[in-house]
Order: structure tokens, then C-alpha cells, then sequence
């Protein structure tokens, strides 16, 4: 029976306008994020740049944090992002004479004009100018002393534990670049970092569009009149509920198996010109892996809502979860720092060795969000088998059967 | 097991309102009427039946089985509700089929069944249709025919003659009458000719409570001797209607043939009638009210 419902929900998916608009949608996401998008050619030497990476040398943390708090000291404004959101903070008089005490005691310099003149002689040079740190202060001290600054910024600035350790960005030496190729040919075998970038704008709005179909789905029996003609069936609810969400899983994970097939065989001519070997079976592996976990999440919360309440509430609170994984997720674009965030961020082809590190926390996420999803299809099909009882009602049982009484 | 429903010391809540009070019936193979005003407790009463309420005090056995057992209970009922349809982009075959796995019928089953019942129905040349596009009677005719699709033993239909013409209607009632040869079928409607042209046995609910329970014959019965019609000025119909009980009338000029009862002979040009279930109704409703009928 679940077989035969389950391609009987399918068809009915293929005729479900809201379907073909994430769809469409997603096509667009590809066409517009991916769709340009060049495999990466092995670095040559005597290129004029090879991009830039962030250094971890405590020293350059110091010098880019501290001319950084001493351009938003002068500027009288501070840019954070609390909770993910951007805040331009103004400080009091006491709060400003706290950060100037802060940057003589980290940078030396002893007032607002000071800071002034060092940011338009910054301005006005050919060659960046460093800003060194108070002599004699140490990592530990400029950290404690950071930590301050974020927390009278209200948190989320860019003096945060987080965020300053991104502070220091050189450029890539020829032998970085070399070694970050290697790691995409040899170890990521050319997919493996595409697939992962893929996942990366694939995964923001599998974060959210699944929701929609889900909520379509259940609001579908009430609009149709059809919820006493299914209730009162020989079918149990796990097999009606399952079968429907078996074929939301799958309709919503064929199209973006088919858009990664576009972006591996661009992989595989451009392979198979420089005579490298790929993983043909990676964006297979990435999909399920990484996104599947998002899909079954956002599906199976979808459907539980619906079926809880008969209207389309999850779309607000899925809404409201996305939005804050996105902002949240804003810091750790360039992967390795996963998390348990709904949307893992991986805004690279490159950074295998932050993938490679970050793993274990990846799996765990989305072994999590992908159990979790099976056990809210679980509480789906109770709270389905107590309507088809009449014990659960969102109008309550005496307006719920009132409507209907004659 | 028992092709019957047994209902026995039902209690239905909302709330604290009380929809069916300490009803019993025992229903038998055959068509069944469940006559009443809306909000009588009728649908209340189908919906414990088919398991879409869970009641509240009492007993209901389905054929043998207890309600309480909902499964078992699912297998051998069919429903046709009220406000019955179907997803509006599926074809009619389409719906059945969908149905009929539901139903857990094997593909075979469904390829078998779905034709007969179409062509029972008189919808095999609108298989193809999307169920948006039937009318009010197909839509109706494939409720019937999606309700009976598993072969159910009991067949619960509520209001199902609502809105269709004349000629549907009766098609439809006839199709009621060969489904029920040889299984329950429990018909709820407030129209009164539903009932007289397809239901021996009937109960009479009002304000959740069973009224009368019997046959059509019997509740006429009941009436026989009180229905008289008269042709009357038309200045004298307030007169009579605030005298007795007018149960139809029909202006002819400036007369008016009017049909009213009376628990006695009412006035010397008045004649006797043979009472009909309308009469009989109206009759059992003022009598449950309290009131007199002249």
C-alpha cells in the first residue's frame, strides 16, 4: 500500500504549482550563483595575485583588529551583527572613554584626534600601513581586552572571540596555492569541492522551500474537502502520512540531484581536458549527505505544523529559523565551522582541510537534523491518527463539530 | 458477526453541550432513514458511527466490532459526507484509484472494481473528467461510488440529496435502494421525501434524542385520522393557521387548498386525508414540542 501511494503522492506533487515554483526557483539559484562558475585552473608561477587567506599569526591578528577599532573609534560608530543582524552601535560618553582607554593601552594611542590622523594617513598612503600594538602587550591581554570591546558593543562585532581571528587576511603565496590546488585534484578529487560549494547556495533555500510544499500538501485535504473521505480508510495513518512524505523527500531531491549533474559535467570536461581523475559519485554523496538532512527537516516540520494546526504557521516559523541559521551562519562562509546550524555554510570550492577538520561536526549536524525529522514524521502520524479520531481539532472539538452538525 | 449496529446508552458532548443523548437503536440490513431538524444530532451520530468522533458515554458496535477499535471498524464502512469532494485536479478513475488504495485494494482489485462501479454509477463515459468539471449530481454519483469501492457492510450517507434537481435526485435514491439490498446503508437527511421514498425503518432525532424509532408505516400510523385538507378563502388562512398546523397549501384564485392537522374533525367542509410521513413528521415534532396540534 505505501508503494502505491506513495508514486500516487508523487503524481500529485508533479501537479502542485507551489512544486514547480521551487523549481523554478532552484534553477534560478543555480543559474545565477553557479551557472558562471569556472573550474579552477592550477596556479602558475609569477601570477600577478593568488587571492588572499586568513593568517592565525596572533601578531597580524593584533595589528588588523587594532586598526580596525581605531577606524571605528574615530568614526564614533561601530558595526556588529547581533544574533546575525546588522547593528550600526553608538557608544555613550562613558562607553566611548572605556574603547579609547582600550586602544592606548593596546595601540598607544591616547585620544580621538590621535586615532584621526593615523586613519587619513592610512587613507592617503600608496601601501598599506600596519598599525603596531602597544609594545609589551600580549596576545592574552589583547584578547581580554577585545572581549571587553565586544561586549560593551553589544556583542557580535568584530572584536569577538569569532570574528577577530578572520581579522588577518594575507595574500596567498605561489606554495598556498599550489598546496590548495593539490588538496581540490588529489584529495577533494576535483567534485568533492564543487559538490561542496554547490551544497553551500543549494542548502540556504532547502533551508525554507520545502516548508511551502509542505504546508501545500496538508492544506490540500481541506481545501478539497477530502479529510473525512481519507480518515474513514482502511490506510493507517503512518502509511499515509509516510507515503506523502516519502514523496515530498523525493520530488524535492530529484531537481537538485539534476542541477548537480550540470555542475559535474562541467567537472568532467574540464578533467577530462587536464587529465584528471574526479569523483563521479560526489554530488551524489553531497547531496544526500548535506542537503537530504535539510530537506527532510524543513519537510517534516512543515508537515507537523500543518497537521497540528490547519493552517500554514510553519511557513512563519521555518521563515523565522532560516533567517536566523543565514545570519548566524555569516561568519563561517568560508566552511569549516558548522556548527549545529540548519544552513552549514561552505562558500568555497577550496578549504578542503577546514571540510576535512570540520567533519565530524558536520556529520553530527546532519545525523541530527535527519533523525530528528524522522522522529517528528512519527509525531506527524500520531497527531494524524488522533484527528481521524476526532480528538484533535485546531477549532477545538465544539466548533470543529459544530460546523459540520446537523 | 451480525450485519447490525447496535447503539446502545449514547452520549455525545461538545463542551458542555450535550449533541446525542442516551440514544439507542439497533440498525439491520436495508436502507435506514435518520430524519431530524438540523443540528439534531444526525451528522453526530453517523460521525461515531464511522469513528470520526470518539464517543463520549455509551457503546456502538459496527457489525460486531466495537467503534472503539477504529481499524477494524474503517474496513467495513463506507462514508459519504456532507459536504463531499475530491481533489479538484484528479481525474474520476483517477479518484477512485486513489481511493480504492486507500481503501487497500491490490491494483487487480481497483482494475476490476473501479469500471464496475463507474458504470453502476453512470460516470464510465466521464472517467476521463476532471472531478472540477462534474456537476453537482456526478459529484454525488462518484461519492456513492468512492463510499462503496472496498465493498463496505455498511454504507453511511449524510445529506446526500442536498442541491440536485428533481431527476438526480431520484436517480439517486434508487441507487441508494440497490446498494442497500444486501448491506446497511443509514441515509441522514432533513428532506422528509428522501426518507418516504427509499426507508422502512427511520428514527427521528431532535435535540440529540431519538423520538421515534420504527417503520415509515407506523409512524404514519400515528397520524392516521388527524390530516384533513379544506378549500378556504384566502381571508381565512390566518385564522387557520393560527388554529391549527398547516402542513402545505396551495393558492387557486382567491381560495386556498390547504392541508393542516387536527387531533379532531376540525370544521363541516374540511375533509379526512391519508396521512403521508410529512404529515407524519410535522405531526411527531409539535407532539415532541409539547404542543397541540389544533
Amino acid at each position: 500500500m505505501l508503494g502505491q501511494l506513495f508514486i500516487k503522492e508523487c503524481r500529485q506533487t508533479t501537479r502542485s504549482l507551489i512544486f514547480w515554483l521551487i523549481v523554478l526557483i532552484l534553477v534560478w539559484i543555480y543559474a545565477s550563483q553557479l551557472g558562471e562558475t569556472e573550474i579552477k585552473n592550477e596556479p602558475m608561477p609569477g601570477q600577478e595575485s593568488y587571492g588572499l587567506q586568513i593568517s592565525q599569526d596572533p601578531e597580524l591578528i593584533m595589528r588588523s583588529t587594532l586598526k580596525l577599532l581605531t577606524e571605528e573609534y574615530f568614526q564614533g560608530n561601530y558595526t556588529t551583527y547581533p544574533v546575525g543582524f546588522y547593528k550600526n552601535v553608538t557608544l555613550n560618553e562613558e562607553e566611548n572613554r572605556r574603547i579609547g582607554e582600550i586602544l592606548e593601552a593596546t595601540a598607544g594611542i591616547g585620544s580621538r584626534e590621535e586615532a584621526g590622523r593615523m586613519v587619513e594617513a592610512w587613507y592617503g598612503a600608496d601601501s598599506e600601513i600596519c598599525l603596531e600594538p602597544a609594545e609589551g602587550l600580549t596576545y592574552d591581554q589583547f584578547n581580554r581586552l577585545m572581549d571587553e570591546v565586544d561586549g560593551i558593543l553589544g556583542g557580535g562585532s568584530s572584536y569577538s572571540e569569532q570574528k577577530r581571528r578572520r581579522n588577518a587576511k594575507v595574500p596567498m603565496t605561489y606554495e598556498d596555492a599550489v598546496e590548495e590546488y593539490r588538496e581540490l585534484i588529489e584529495e577533494d578529487r576535483l567534485t568533492g569541492g564543487y559538490a561542496r560549494m554547490f551544497c553551500d547556495y543549494m542548502g540556504i533555500f532547502l533551508g525554507v522551500l520545502p516548508v511551502f510544499l509542505a504546508v501545500a500538501r496538508g492544506l490540500r485535504d481541506r481545501r478539497a474537502r477530502m479529510q473525512e473521505l481519507i480518515y474513514t480508510r482502511k490506510c493507517s495513518s503512518l502509511t499515509v502520512i509516510t507515503s506523502r512524505y516519502l514523496s515530498m523527500i523525493v520530488m524535492l531531491t530529484v531537481p537538485v540531484l539534476a542541477l548537480s549533474m550540470v555542475l559535474l559535467q562541467k567537472c568532467i570536461i574540464y578533467a577530462g581536458a587536464a587529465g584528471i581523475g574526479v569523483d563521479m559519485l560526489a554530488f551524489v554523496k553531497y547531496t544526500c549527505g548535506w542537503l537530504l538532512p535539510s530537506i527532510m527537516i524543513v519537510t517534516a516540520l512543515g508537515m507537523l505544523l500543518t497537521e497540528l494546526t490547519n493552517t500554514a504557521v510553519a511557513v512563519l516559523v521555518q521563515g523565522a529559523w532560516w533567517f536566523i541559521a543565514m545570519f548566524t551562519g555569516i561568519h563561517s562562509l568560508g566552511g569549516g565551522q558548522y556548527g549545529w546550524s540548519l544552513v552549514p555554510r561552505h562558500n568555497t570550492e577550496m578549504n578542503w582541510q577546514g571540510f576535512h577538520d570540520g567533519f565530524g561536526q558536520l556529520a553530527a549536524n546532519r545525523a541530527f537534523y535527519a533523525a530528528a525529522a524522522l522522529v517528528i514524521v512519527a509525531l506527524t502520524a500520531f497527531v494524524y491518527s488522533q484527528k481521524r479520531k476526532g480528538k484533535l481539532g485546531v477549532y477545538g472539538k465544539i466548533l470543529a463539530n459544530r460546523k459540520n452538525e446537523s | 458477526m451480525s450485519a447490525t449496529i447496535e447503539v446502545k446508552n449514547l452520549n455525545q458532548y461538545y463542551g458542555k453541550k450535550q449533541a446525542l443523548n442516551d440514544v439507542n437503536l439497533t440498525i439491520r440490513t436495508g436502507m435506514f432513514g435518520l430524519l431530524g431538524r438540523n443540528g439534531a444530532g444526525k451528522t453526530t451520530l453517523m460521525k461515531v458511527i464511522a469513528t470520526l468522533l470518539p464517543r463520549s458515554e455509551g457503546e456502538v458496535t459496527v457489525c460486531g466490532k466495537s467503534t472503539l477499535k477504529a481499524p477494524e471498524v474503517r474496513r467495513i464502512v463506507g462514508y459519504l459526507p456532507q459536504d463531499f469532494s475530491m481533489y479538484p485536479n484528479m481525474s474520476v478513475y483517477e479518484a477512485m484509484d486513489y481511493m480504492g488504495v486507500l481503501s487497500g485494494l491490490s491494483r487487480e482489485q481497483r482494475r476490476q472494481r473501479i469500471p464496475e462501479l463507474l458504470l453502476r454509477v453512470n460516470l464510465q463515459d466521464d472517467r476521463r473528467k476532471k472531478v472540477r468539471a462534474l456537476s453537482g449530481g456526478m459529484k454525488r454519483r462518484l461519492g456513492i461510488a468512492q463510499a462503496i469501492l472496498h465493498d463496505p457492510e455498511v454504507l453511511i450517507v449524510d445529506e446526500p440529496t442536498a442541491g440536485l434537481d428533481p431527476e438526480e435526485r431520484v436517480r439517486f435514491r434508487n441507487l441508494l435502494c440497490e446498494i442497500a439490498e444486501d448491506r446497511i446503508v443509514i441515509l441522514s437527511t432533513h428532506i422528509v421525501g428522501d426518507i418516504e421514498a427509499t426507508c422502512e425503518e427511520i428514527a427521528v432525532l431532535d435535540g440529540g434524542k431519538v423520538i421515534y424509532r420504527g417503520t415509515v408505516a407506523d409512524l404514519i400510523a400515528m397520524t392516521e385520522g388527524r390530516v384533513y385538507s379544506a378549500e378556504i378563502d384566502k381571508r381565512e388562512l390566518d385564522d387557520l393557521k393560527s388554529a391549527y398546523v398547516v402542513t402545505s397549501m396551495l393558492t387557486l384564485g382567491n381560495h386556498v387548498m390547504v392541508r393542516f392537522l387536527a387531533e379532531e374533525f376540525p370544521f363541516s367542509s374540511a375533509k379526512a386525508c391519508e396521512a403521508g410521513v410529512e404529515d407524519a413528521y410535522i405531526y411527531l415534532m409539535q407532539k415532541e414540542r409539547g404542543e397541540s396540534v389544533c
